[in-house]
C-alpha cells in the first residue's frame, strides 16, 4: 500500500509532463470510473494494457448515479481520467456541468448513427464504443410452472396473465431503465406512453433500486419477467442461466459511451483508452460471450457467431423510434420523479387498482354490461392520468426544481407531495370504480 | 408493635428437622460424611464450625439447593428429597440477603405469597403483619439500595417469614453488620423466634453468636458433626479436642501415663508429673484439657500443681489473665481481679493447680 | 464582585476534576471526533437546513418532510419494522441466551460462536442467497408449494425486512443478554426458589427483571441499527422507510434536494433518542447484582425430555438464523440456480476464479479491520475511563458524540469524507482521501459504538476500591489504569474489538464512496463488483464464504485469547 504512494508520486509527475507534451506515449495509471461489471471491465483492462505496454488501467467499480456524484465531489482535486457507462443522460450532466473534456476519436469505419441514434455526442464530449437496446428478459423455468407464454412486445406485460410477474428497475435509480421508459414515452408520445408505462407498472412484482437487481431477479427465479438492457440477458445465457430475451417492437439501439473527464491528471492515457475502445480490437472485445454487447462497427459483425443481433443488418431494431437526446436531458429528473411518485412509492395502490380492473374485465367478459363497460374505461383513464403535461415537464420550472436552481421557486419536495396526492387519490377512485363496475357484471 | 401477636398460627406450622446419613462430594472433595442430626420442633439450633466445614453446605441440602449422594433429610417427619427448592416450604435468609434491586421491599415481601398464589386482599395484611415484626412497616414502598445494612437483613428476614415457612434457614445473617448492631440483631431474631415458635437453624462461624441465642448447637469440622448439644453442655463436656479449642478458650496439655494405681499420673515432661485420681478414667492418647478461669495460681509446694513462670501479663477488668509457661508449653490462667488484689509479676515462678473435677481428658 | 463570587464559593464549583493527561487524552478525542465524524457529517447535512435559493437557514424543509406523505409514511413504517425486529430477534436470542447460560446444556460454547455469526453478512450475497432459500419462488416456498399447495411471503414487504433484519442483527441481543445473565447472582434467583417460584414464572419475574439492563443494551442496538440500515429494505425492494429515502435521495443524479439530508438529521435524532431512551430506562436503579458470595446463575441439570425440547429449540433458530450461510455455501459451489429448491450441479471453479483476486482483497481487510478495531478499542476504552471516572467537565459529550455514530449513514458519512477530505492534499499533491486510510478511519468511526459500549460494561463491573487500593499503594493515575484498569478491562476490551472488527470487515456503504483503486479494496468492495454480472454470482458467493470464514476465525481466536486470559487469571484464586 505504501508501494502504491511512491509510484503515485511519480505518476503525478508524469502527469504534468504530459499536459506539457501532448504528443507523448501514453503510460501509466489511467484511472476509469464505471458501472460496468467485471465480466466487461476484466477483459477490456487486459487488452488495453496489452495493446499498450506499459499503462495500467485502474477500475473504480460505482454505479452510474453515484459515478458522477464521486465525479462532481470531487472535481477540486481530480484524480479521474475517463468516465465509462452505459446512460447517455449521465454523460449530459457531466457535460452540463462542464465535467467532460472535449477530444476528436482517429478511429475510422464507425458510422455517425446506430438506429436513429447518434453514436457520439455532437459536441465531441463523449463518444459511444458500444450499442445496447432494451428489452424483456424472462426465466423459462418460471413462465413454464406459471404457464405464461412468451411476451413479444411491452403492452404484453400490461395482460393480466402477468400481473405480480414482473420486475423492472426504477429509473432514477438505473441509467438504463431511465432510457427504457424515456423510449417508450418519445416512441408512444407522453400521454400514450405513460399509459402503457402504467399499465405494465400494474403488474410489477418488484421496482429494484439497482439496475442488475432485475436480472438477478430473475435469473434465481424469484420473479419471472424483467424489463432489462440486452446485454443483461445475453450473459446471463452465456453463464448457462434459463432465460430469454426479446426486443419489443418500440425500443431503441443507444449507445454506451466512454468520456474523458476534464483536467484529466493522465490526459495522455485516457485518450489511449478511448482510441482503444473504438478500435477494431476493442470493439472485438465486446462479442465476449460474458459481455455480449453490440460493437459499434459495422465490420466486426463479420467475426460474431451468426445469431448475433446487428443493428445495422436489421431493420427492426431501433430504427422505430427517433430518440431525441435534448428532449430526454430536459425532463430527465422530472420523468424519473414521476416515476417514483405515481408508481414506485404507490405500487400498493396501482396494482390494487390494476387488480380490480383486470377482475372487472374477466367478469365482462363473460356477461357484458355497457355501463361496467364504462366504468372500466373510467378506471384505466384515472390511472394513467398525469399531474404534468410533456410542456410542464419540460418547463424550467418544474425542471429547476429538481436540478437545484439557485433561484427560488418551488421545491421538490412540495411538487412530490403533490403528485403523490394525484396519484393515490385517483388510484383509489379507479378501484372504487372497478369493484363497482366488477358488482354489477356479476 | 401495639398490635396483639398472631405467633400461634405460625407455631402451629413449626416441624422438625432430621438428618440421616448424609454424605455429599464435589467430585474427589468429600463435603459432608455421613451427617446425622435431628432439630427439635421449635428449637433454634445452630451449625457452628470454621469455614469450609461444610455448615452451609448442610444448610443448602436442606433448602434443596444441593443434592445429597446419600442419606435422608426429613422436614416434620416427611423425606424432601424428591421437592425441588421452591416445593419444600424452608424459609431461607441469605448472607447476601439477595433482595431484588428491580422491587420495592414491599413487593420483595409479597413475593412469596404470590407465588403461593393467595388471593390480593390476604396478601397485603400479612406483608404489613411481617414488615411489622422486623419494624419496617414505614419503609415498605422503598427500594433495596435505600435501605442500610441492618434494614436490608430485616426485609430478607421478614421476606421469608411472610410465608411462614415450616423451618427458617438463616445462612450467616449476621456477617454484613458492624459489631454494634449485631449484638442488637441477634437479641431481636432471638425475641422474633420466640414469639413465632419457628424451627430455625442458624449458620454461623461465631461461637458468641451461636451461644447467646441458640438453643443447641451442632459442631461441625471438616465435614463431620463433632458434637451436638446445648451451648453449656459443648462448654463444660466437650466431645473432642476439637470442640473444646472452638468452643471458648483452652488449655491443652500432652503427656503420658506413668505408673497405675495410687502412684497413677500425667507425664508432661520428664520429671514433671501431675497426680490423677484413681477413679478418673483416660482414653489412650488423651491430652489434659482445663479452662484458664479453671485454674489456680499458687506458690508451690503442693504435689498436686505444675510448676511455671509466668511469661505474661493481661489485665481485663474482672479478671486478670497470665501467660505461663510449663516445661515449654504455654498456658493461660485467669484470676479473678477485686480491688486490692495482689498481682504476680512477670517472670516469677509460680504453681499452677488445676483441680480435679475441672480437668478434661480429650482425645484428639 | 465578591457578592457575586460568594454562591460559588459557598457551593464548591464544578471542578476539572482530572489530572493534565487526561484532559489531554479528551482533548484530543474531541478533536478527533470532531475532524473525523463531526465536521464530515455536519457538511452534508446543513443543507437540511438552507432555503432553496437563498441558502439562509430555515426550518421549512422539516416542515415539508412532516406534510409529504411518503415521509410520514415511511417515518412509521421505520418505527414499526425497528420495533418488530426488535420483538423478533428476541425470540430468537432469548431461548439461545435461557438454554446456554442457565443449563448444563453441551455445546453451549459453541452455540453462542455460530450465534454470532449472522452478524457477519457480507453484502449483497447474504441477501441473494436469503431470497433463494426463502423468497417467493426460494427452496422453502418451492417445496411448500409442490407439498401442500400454499407459499409463505416471508420475504415480502415490511415484513420480510423484520425478518431478515431480526436474522441479521439478533446476535448483538444474544451476547449483550447473555453476558447479563451470567453476572447475576445466585442467590438471587435461589431466594425466589426458596420462596416458591420456578420455572418459567421465576425466569419472568426475578431473571429477567435482573437481566434487563443487558437486554436493552441488545435492543436498543438491534432498534436502532434496524432504523439506520438502509441495504436490507432496498434489496428487498422496500424503499418506504426512512434510511432507504435518505439514501435513494443523496445519491440520485440530478436532485440537489435537501430533503435527503433532513431525512438523516431526522435518523441521526431518532436513533439518539432511542438510546437516550434505553439508558434512562435502567438509570437511577441499582443493578449491580453482583454481591459477596456471588458466582454466577445455577447452571441445572436437564431431564431427558427437557434435554431433547431444548435441542430442538436451539437447533431450529440455528437453523432459521444460519439459513442465509448455509445458502451461501451452496451458491458458492452451485453452477447454476433458477427456480428450483436446490443447484443443478456442484463446482468448484469459482472458487479458482476469485483466487488470485482475493489475495489483496483479504489483505486489505484484514489490515481495515483490525486497525479499526484498533483505533476503536483505544478511542472506547479511553472514552469509557474518561466519563465513568473522572469528572471532567463535558465528557459526557464525547459518549454521545461517539455514539451518535451509529446513527449517522454509511452513504452521508461517505460523502462527508469526500467533500472534506478531497480538499485536503498532501505533498504528492494526492488528495487526503484518495489515502486508503481514509477508509480505516470511516470504518472506525463507523464502529466506534460497538467498542465503547462493550468497554463501557467492561469498565462499570471494576469496583472502583481496587483502583483506589493501587492508588493507595503508591501508583500514580496513569500506572493505575495500566496496571490495573486495563488488565481487568481486557475481556470487555477485547469483546470490542471482534465486535467493531467484523461488523467492519463486511461494511460496504461508507466503503464504497471512498474505494479508489481495486488495489485498496476490502472484501466487501470486492463482493460487490462481482455481484454486478450474472457470472459473479457464483465468485462473489464464494467470495462471500471466505469473508464469513475469516472474520469468524479471527473472532473465535479472539475468543479463545479472551477464554485463555481469563483461566489464567481464575487460577490464581
Amino acid at each position: 500500500m505504501f508501494r502504491r504512494l511512491a509510484v503515485l508520486a511519480t505518476l503525478a509527475g508524469a502527469a504534468l509532463a504530459g499536459t506539457a507534451a501532448l504528443a507523448q506515449a501514453p503510460s501509466g495509471k489511467v484511472t476509469v470510473v464505471t458501472s460496468f461489471s467485471k465480466d466487461v471491465t476484466d477483459p477490456f483492462k487486459a487488452a488495453f494494457e496489452k495493446a499498450y505496454p506499459g499503462t495500467r488501467l485502474e477500475v473504480q467499480n460505482r454505479n452510474t448515479n453515484a459515478g458522477v456524484k464521486f465525479v462532481e465531489e470531487t472535481k477540486g482535486n481530480n484524480q479521474t481520467d475517463l468516465f465509462w457507462a452505459s446512460a447517455p443522460d449521465a454523460f449530459e450532466v457531466l457535460k452540463g456541468k462542464g465535467l467532460l473534456q472535449k477530444y476528436q476519436p482517429k478511429a475510422t469505419g464507425i458510422p455517425e448513427k446506430i438506429g436513429a441514434f447518434p453514436i457520439n455526442d455532437p459536441e465531441g464530449h463523449y463518444f459511444g464504443f458500444a450499442a445496447s437496446g432494451y428489452g424483456i428478459m424472462w426465466n423459462t423455468r418460471y413462465a413454464q410452472a406459471n404457464k405464461l407464454p412468451e411476451p413479444k412486445d411491452w403492452s404484453d406485460l400490461a395482460k393480466p396473465a402477468y400481473y405480480d410477474h414482473v420486475a423492472i428497475s426504477a429509473p432514477s435509480r438505473s441509467g438504463t431503465t431511465h432510457l427504457t421508459i424515456e423510449t417508450i414515452l418519445q416512441g408512444e408520445g407522453w400521454d400514450k406512453g405513460w399509459r402503457t408505462v402504467k399499465e405494465m407498472a400494474g403488474n410489477f412484482s418488484q421496482i429494484t433500486e439497482r439496475s442488475f437487481g432485475v436480472p438477478e431477479a430473475v435469473n434465481s427465479g424469484q420473479t419471472g419477467f424483467g424489463i432489462v438492457i440486452d446485454f443483461f440477458a445475453f450473459s446471463s445465457q452465456a453463464s448457462g442461466f434459463p432465460v430469454k430475451f426479446v426486443y419489443p417492437t418500440v425500443t431503441t439501439i443507444v449507445p454506451a459511451n466512454v468520456g474523458i473527464i476534464a483536467n484529466a491528471p493522465n490526459k495522455a492515457g485516457a485518450e489511449a483508452f478511448v482510441e482503444f475502445a473504438l478500435s477494431p480490437a476493442g470493439q472485438e472485445v465486446l462479442l465476449e460471450p460474458s459481455i455480449r454487447r453490440l460493437p459499434i462497427n459495422p465490420a466486426v459483425y463479420a467475426k460474431a457467431p451468426a445469431d448475433y443481433p446487428n443493428p445495422f443488418k436489421d431493420p427492426s431494431l431501433g430504427s422505430r423510434v427517433k430518440f431525441d437526446v435534448n428532449v430526454s436531458e430536459k425532463r430527465t429528473a422530472v420523468v424519473d420523479g414521476l416515476f417514483d411518485q405515481l408508481i414506485t412509492f404507490q405500487l400498493d395502490a396501482i396494482k390494487g387498482a390494476t387488480k380490480a380492473v383486470h377482475e372487472a374485465e374477466a367478469a365482462l367478459a363473460k356477461k357484458d354490461n355497457p355501463q361496467a363497460r364504462a366504468l372500466v374505461k373510467e378506471a384505466r383513464d384515472l390511472i394513467a392520468a398525469m399531474p404534468v403535461n410533456e410542456q410542464q415537464a419540460a418547463s424550467p420550472e418544474t425542471a429547476g426544481a429538481f436540478t437545484g436552481a439557485k433561484e427560488k421557486g418551488a421545491r421538490q419536495a412540495e411538487l412530490e407531495a403533490q403528485w403523490a396526492a394525484f396519484a393515490k387519490e385517483r388510484y383509489a377512485q379507479a378501484r372504487a370504480k372497478a369493484e363497482e363496475a366488477a358488482k354489477l357484471a356479476r | 408493635m401495639n398490635q396483639p401477636l398472631r405467633s400461634a398460627d405460625l407455631a402451629a406450622s413449626a416441624a422438625g428437622v432430621s438428618i440421616e446419613g448424609v454424605n455429599l462430594s464435589y467430585g474427589t472433595n468429600h463435603v459432608l460424611k455421613d451427617v446425622s442430626l435431628d432439630v427439635r420442633p421449635g428449637e433454634f439450633f445452630a451449625f457452628l464450625g470454621p469455614s469450609g466445614c461444610g455448615k452451609t453446605t448442610l444448610l443448602r441440602l436442606i433448602a434443596g439447593f444441593n443434592q445429597a449422594d446419600s442419606g435422608r433429610v426429613l422436614v416434620g417427619g416427611k423425606d424432601i428429597a424428591p421437592l425441588p427448592p421452591w416445593k419444600r416450604d424452608v424459609g431461607m435468609v441469605f448472607q447476601s440477603y439477595a433482595l431484588w434491586p428491580h422491587m420495592s421491599v414491599r413487593r420483595n415481601v409479597a413475593f412469596g405469597l404470590e407465588e403461593r398464589r393467595l388471593p390480593r386482599a390476604e396478601i397485603a395484611p400479612r406483608v404489613e403483619e411481617a414488615l411489622e415484626l422486623v419494624g419496617l412497616a414505614g419503609l415498605a414502598d422503598r427500594r433495596p439500595s435505600q435501605l442500610s445494612g441492618g434494614q436490608q437483613q430485616r426485609v430478607a428476614v421478614a421476606r421469608t417469614i411472610a410465608v411462614r415457612p415450616k423451618v427458617l434457614l438463616l445462612d450467616e445473617p449476621l456477617s454484613n453488620l458492624d459489631a454494634k448492631l449485631r449484638v442488637q440483631v441477634r437479641r431481636e431474631l432471638r425475641d422474633l423466634q420466640q414469639r413465632l415458635g419457628i424451627t430455625t437453624i442458624f449458620v454461623t462461624h461465631d461461637q458468641e453468636e451461636a451461644n447467646t441465642i441458640c438453643d443447641r448447637i451442632a459442631v461441625m469440622n471438616e465435614g463431620v458433626v463433632q458434637q451436638v448439644g446445648t451451648p453449656m453442655e459443648l462448654y463444660e463436656r466437650p466431645a473432642n479436642l476439637f470442640v473444646a479449642g472452638f468452643l471458648g478458650t483452652a488449655n491443652i496439655l500432652a503427656g503420658r501415663i506413668a505408673g497405675s494405681g495410687p502412684d497413677r499420673a500425667f507425664e508432661i515432661a520428664t520429671g514433671l508429673r501431675l497426680p490423677v485420681d484413681p477413679g478418673v478414667e483416660i482414653p489412650a492418647g488423651a491430652r489434659l484439657v482445663f479452662r484458664p478461669q479453671d485454674a489456680v495460681l499458687g506458690s508451690g509446694g503442693d504435689a498436686a500443681s505444675l510448676p511455671g513462670r509466668i511469661v505474661h501479663r493481661e489485665f481485663l477488668g474482672s479478671s486478670v489473665r497470665y501467660g505461663v509457661e510449663i516445661a515449654g508449653t504455654e498456658i493461660v490462667v485467669d484470676m479473678p481481679f477485686r480491688a486490692g488484689s495482689a498481682l504476680e509479676e512477670v517472670g516469677a515462678p509460680v504453681a499452677v493447680t488445676i483441680p480435679s473435677r475441672s480437668a478434661l481428658w480429650l482425645a484428639a | 464582585m465578591s457578592a457575586t463570587l460568594a454562591p460559588a464559593a459557598a457551593r464548591p464549583a464544578p471542578r476539572l476534576f482530572a489530572s493534565p493527561g487526561q484532559a489531554l487524552a479528551a482533548a484530543a478525542i474531541a478533536l478527533f471526533l470532531l475532524l473525523f465524524l463531526v465536521w464530515p457529517v455536519a457538511t452534508v447535512i446543513y443543507v437540511a437546513f438552507t432555503e432553496k435559493g437563498s441558502g439562509a437557514f430555515t426550518l421549512i424543509n422539516f416542515v415539508d418532510f412532516a406534510r409529504t406523505d411518503l415521509f410520514v409514511r415511511s417515518f412509521w413504517n421505520s418505527v414499526y419494522v425497528s420495533a418488530m425486529s426488535v420483538v423478533l430477534a428476541s425470540v430468537f436470542a432469548l431461548p439461545l441466551a435461557a438454554i446456554t447460560t442457565r443449563f448444563e446444556f453441551r455445546g453451549a460454547a459453541l452455540v453462542q460462536t455460530l450465534g454470532f455469526i449472522p452478524l457477519i453478512m457480507p453484502p449483497f450475497v447474504g441477501a441473494v442467497a436469503m431470497q433463494l432459500f426463502f423468497g417467493r419462488n426460494g427452496s422453502v416456498n418451492l417445496l411448500l408449494d409442490e407439498g401442500f399447495g400454499f407459499k409463505i411471503p416471508f420475504m415480502e414487504g415490511l415484513n420480510g425486512v423484520v425478518f431478515v433484519q431480526s436474522v441479521h442483527y439478533f446476535p448483538f441481543i444474544l451476547v449483550n443478554l447473555s453476558a447479563a445473565l451470567r453476572n447475576i447472582d445466585r442467590s438471587m434467583e435461589e431466594a425466589a426458589q426458596n420462596l416458591g417460584s420456578s420455572g418459567f414464572r421465576l425466569f419472568r419475574r426475578i431473571v429477567f427483571p435482573l437481566a434487563l439492563p443487558g437486554y436493552l443494551a441488545g435492543a436498543s442496538l438491534v432498534f436502532v441499527k434496524v432504523f439506520d440500515d438502509l441495504a436490507t429494505p432496498l434489496l428487498l425492494n422496500v424503499k418506504d422507510m426512512l434510511a432507504p429515502q435518505a439514501y435513494l435521495r443523496v445519491t440520485s443524479i440530478g436532485i440537489a434536494d435537501p430533503m435527503g439530508y433532513v431525512i438523516s438529521v431526522v435518523l441521526i435524532v431518532a436513533s439518539i433518542l432511542a438510546m437516550w431512551a434505553s439508558a434512562a430506562a435502567t438509570r437511577g436503579r441499582d443493578y449491580a447484582t453482583v454481591q459477596r458470595g456471588g458466582g454466577g446463575l445455577a447452571r441445572r441439570r436437564l431431564r431427558p425430555w427437557e434435554s431433547a425440547a431444548a435441542y430442538a429449540v436451539v437447533g431450529l433458530i440455528l437453523a432459521l438464523v444460519l439459513a442465509p450461510h448455509l445458502g451461501l455455501l451452496l451458491l458458492s459451489f452451485a453452477t447454476v440456480w433458477s427456480f428450483s429448491p436446490l443447484p443443478d450441479a456442484y463446482t468448484l471453479a469459482h472458487y479458482g476464479r476469485v483466487f488470485g483476486a482475493s489475495a489483496d482483497y483479504i489483505k486489505n481487510t484484514l489490515i481495515y479491520a483490525s486497525l479499526a478495531g484498533l483505533i476503536d478499542v483505544v478511542l472506547g476504552a479511553a472514552i469509557a475511563y474518561l466519563v465513568l471516572r473522572t469528572r471532567l467537565v463535558g465528557r459526557h459529550w464525547l459518549d454521545w458524540a461517539a455514539s451518535a455514530a451509529l446513527a449517522v449513514p454509511g452513504v452521508v458519512l461517505g460523502i462527508g469524507y469526500l467533500r472534506t477530505f478531497y480538499g485536503v492534499q498532501l505533498p504528492g499533491g494526492q488528495p487526503l482521501a484518495t489515502l486508503w486510510i481514509t477508509i480505516v478511519l470511516a470504518l472506525a468511526i463507523r464502529r466506534l459504538p460497538y467498542a465503547l459500549r462493550a468497554c463501557y460494561a467492561a469498565l462499570q463491573q471494576i469496583s472502583t476500591s481496587l483502583e483506589e487500593a493501587a492508588e493507595n499503594l503508591g501508583a500514580n493515575k496513569a500506572r493505575t489504569v495500566r496496571r490495573i484498569v486495563l488488565p481487568l478491562m481486557t475481556g470487555g476490551i477485547l469483546a470490542g474489538f471482534i465486535s467493531s472488527f467484523s461488523t467492519a470487515a463486511v461494511e460496504l456503504s461508507a466503503t464504497l464512496m471512498l474505494v479508489q483503486s481495486n488495489s485498496d479494496a476490502p472484501l466487501a468492495y470486492g463482493l460487490y463488483v462481482f455481484m454486478q454480472s450474472p457470472a459473479g454470482r457464483g465468485p462473489g458467493a464464494a467470495l462471500g464464504v471466505i469473508a464469513v470464514v475469516l472474520v469468524a476465525a479471527c473472532a473465535l481466536l479472539s475468543h479463545l485469547v479472551i477464554e485463555r486470559g481469563q483461566k489464567a487469571r481464575g487460577a490464581g484464586h
